[in-house]
């Protein structure tokens, strides 16, 4: 290819600009540029759903610090990592990640980096920018390194990941108005409407669900509480416990926590409006009981997909063009998974669910769309004023080599954690204290679980059920 | 043109390889020097708390009269960590014990050497290696009077611009007989960093 194009000193221009931009500071992998995340990751999800970790993580390959998908990398191994059980190797990955994004969050307003990473955005794709975790991705950082540090006797190492957890949660609700706003203004200028953007693209709707936004994740906000209750600090539980039900009110299980607590505390006003809502309360525990609470991680989340678009683009010379897009979507409909069935002498609890990842995940894919096409605007136009000036100066040989560039280097960012659960369910209940057996009743199988309750506290199961895999964890906090 | 085009291409790799080239350098610092690495808790401000509260102590009329006829015997529990950082906060309790030790007024015992202590003396008595005449004693340990305690919390705030952090770190002693409060101290450090508008 070299040695058809440098016939021309503009064209060897061009293909000098690319090469060194493709070659900037934060590296990334051919791979990238050609083939999506999301098919780079099917392997790694097989061996996941079959319960093998360590494959999978083998599978998963290492990014160098510096390449722009390493944060993603990080976060994919500490889940595996978790998953395996190997709490210290999980906890020190996503501790990196954590030093990475705050990196991230410190750098100037204007990065010179940045913007040669755009450039090279501008002549390939997004898979070549560094990856921006998502604030739904951070909070589930932090929940995973909270269990991480829980299942290593750390509790006080826990609630600082919880405090992160919320932290996380705060600024996202700060950033996420003025964002929002910005991006949709900057999308108008660049010729494009967000409604010609929608008459073209698939209504996630049915991929979403129902939730408000992308970022506020129930699950982060119970397990917080869940923690500070252990420790003994009920009113900070209380707080979290009621963020969470503003998320998910039919949850059974947060309705009654909310309840209990507001009654332990003597929030009068508090208990009375919430006993409209939710029914009268009775307080039940007695003093040889402790009380299980389960996190059950339901599969894997869905990757995102591609998909190419002909969207029209207004340019000022020229009047309406369309030019073909390519964009990442998420179109499988929210995935219905059946409620767990915890029995314990003659008493049955089903599992709630607390978090859906997809929700989040799409509804967050849906607010950075603007932001997105705005860059994809800039992109196919600049790809295509290339083409046309490669087929001026280098004829039909540089119109080809430049269509198929094109074409082939048109690729959605599909790069999402992928790891993850795609459900987070809960059941909490009050045991009489000693060793007990949990049968769950799982897609028709079933599955016994041994805990050793301890009296007036609380011990948290994890379970996972992923493909054909189960497994759980348990600890006495 | 083409003179043109090898500059650009030339000046751009340039600028790309010295970006990314770094070069290792080691060297001594003094350890008590103002650190601002970053925004986090770090040695300042560890070097602060534990300075300020031990002033703050061993200066207070009322740990004055404690101290004018004996040397009260001191236990520190664990400092509770209440911010969203991974704060060492064993570290910080051992500055101040260690300044107070210093100070020749207190004296202390040490909850976590507990084991370790009960592991020389069961040698000590039942490991056949030691005269038993010169072997210590079990049952006379000294008690601690007084309980160290304290903790440390935080508040976070951050916008585009810059990010605030605030720490408050509080101190008691306590009277373990009577259950009273003998001194309360509290230390405040606050830090913000506005984040620079151009950079690599």
């Amino acid at each position: 290819m070299i040695n058809f194009l440098p016939k021309r000193p503009v064209v060897s221009f061009v293909v000098s600009i690319i090469i060194t931009t493709l070659s900037g500071c934060a590296s990334f992998e051919l791979t990238d540029l050609f083939q999506g995340y999301n098919s780079q990751m099917k392997p790694v999800k097989a061996a996941q759903r079959q319960g093998e970790f360590v494959k999978a993580q083998n599978l998963l390959g290492e990014r160098a610090q510096g390449n722009n998908s390493y944060v993603l990398n990080l976060l994919e191994r500490g889940r595996l990592e978790f998953l395996a059980a190997d709490w210290q190797a999980s906890q020190k990955s996503f501790a990196q990640a954590y030093v990475e994004i705050e990196e991230q969050g410190n750098k100037a307003k204007i990065q010179i980096s940045k913007g040669f990473e755009n450039l090279s955005a501008v002549v390939s794709n997004d898979n070549v920018t560094s990856y921006q975790v998502p604030y739904y991705e951070q909070s589930m950082l932090h929940s995973y390194q909270a269990l991480n540090y829980l299942f290593q006797h750390d509790l006080v190492g826990a609630l600082v990941e919880v405090r992160r957890a919320n932290l996380v949660q705060e600024k996202a609700l700060k950033a996420y108005k003025n964002e929002v706003y910005q991006a949709q203004k900057e999308l108008n200028n660049s010729g494009m409407t967000t409604d010609s953007l929608y008459s073209g693209y698939p209504s996630m709707a049915s991929a979403i669900g129902k939730v408000k936004n992308g970022f506020q994740n129930a699950f982060t906000f119970y397990l917080s509480g869940i923690l500070y209750e252990a420790s003994g600090e009920l009113n900070d539980a209380y707080i979290d416990y009621k963020r969470a039900i503003e998320i998910y009110p039919e949850n059974h299980y947060l309705q009654q926590d909310v309840l209990r607590l507001a009654a332990k505390l003597g929030m009068q006003d508090d208990l009375a409006s919430l006993q409209q809502r939710f029914g009268k309360y009775q307080a039940q525990t007695s003093k040889e009981q402790g009380q299980v609470v389960v996190l059950i991680e339901q599969d894997i989340v869905n990757s995102k997909q591609d998909i190419g678009l002909n969207l029209p683009v207004g340019r000022s010379n020229s009047g309406l063009k369309f030019f073909s897009f390519s964009l990442p979507v998420y179109q499988e409909t929210l995935p219905k998974h059946s409620k767990l069935t915890f029995k314990n002498q003659d008493q049955s609890y089903f599992s709630n669910e607390i978090v859906g990842i997809q929700s989040l995940a799409a509804k967050d894919l849906q607010e950075q769309l603007p932001a997105l096409l705005t860059r994809q605007v800039v992109r196919v136009v600049a790809k295509e004023k290339m083409r046309q000036k490669l087929s001026r100066e280098a004829g039909d040989v540089g119109n080809i080599l430049a269509s198929i560039y094109n074409i082939a280097s048109e690729r959605a960012d599909t790069r999402s954690w992928s790891t993850l659960p795609d459900q987070v369910d809960i059941v909490r209940m009050n045991l009489p204290a000693g060793k007990q057996v949990l049968q769950v009743q799982l897609n028709g199988q079933q599955k016994n679980i041994e805990v050793d309750v301890q009296p007036n506290r609380i011990t948290l199961i994890n379970f996972s059920a992923i493909g054909s895999y189960t497994g759980y964890q348990t600890i006495n906090l | 043109m083409n003179k043109l085009a090898l500059v650009t291409t030339l000046g751009l790799t340039l600028v790309f390889a010295t970006g990314c080239a770094n070069k290792a350098v080691v060297r001594y610092g003094d350890a008590t020097a103002v650190e601002t690495t970053d925004i986090n808790f770090g040695s300042t401000d560890l070097q602060k708390v534990a300075a300020q509260m031990t002033d703050s102590l061993l200066l207070s009329p009322v740990v004055g009269t404690l101290t004018q006829n004996a040397r009260p015997v001191m236990f520190v529990e664990r400092l509770k960590n209440k911010t969203s950082e991974h704060i060492d906060t064993e570290s910080i309790t051992d500055s101040i014990s260690t300044k107070l030790l210093r100070s020749g007024k207190f004296r202390f015992v040490d909850m976590g050497r507990v084991e370790a202590a009960r592991e020389q003396l069961n040698f000590q008595h039942d490991g056949g290696m030691v005269d038993p005449n010169t072997a210590s004693q079990f049952g006379r340990q000294i008690g601690a009077q007084y309980m160290l305690y304290g903790n440390l919390s935080s508040i976070v705030k951050s916008n585009q611009d810059k990010s605030d952090v605030y720490y408050k770190f509080t101190l008691r002693l306590m009277d373990l007989e009577s259950g009273l409060v003998e001194w309360a101290d509290e230390t405040e450090i606050r830090k913000t960093k506005a984040k620079e508008s151009v950079g690599w």
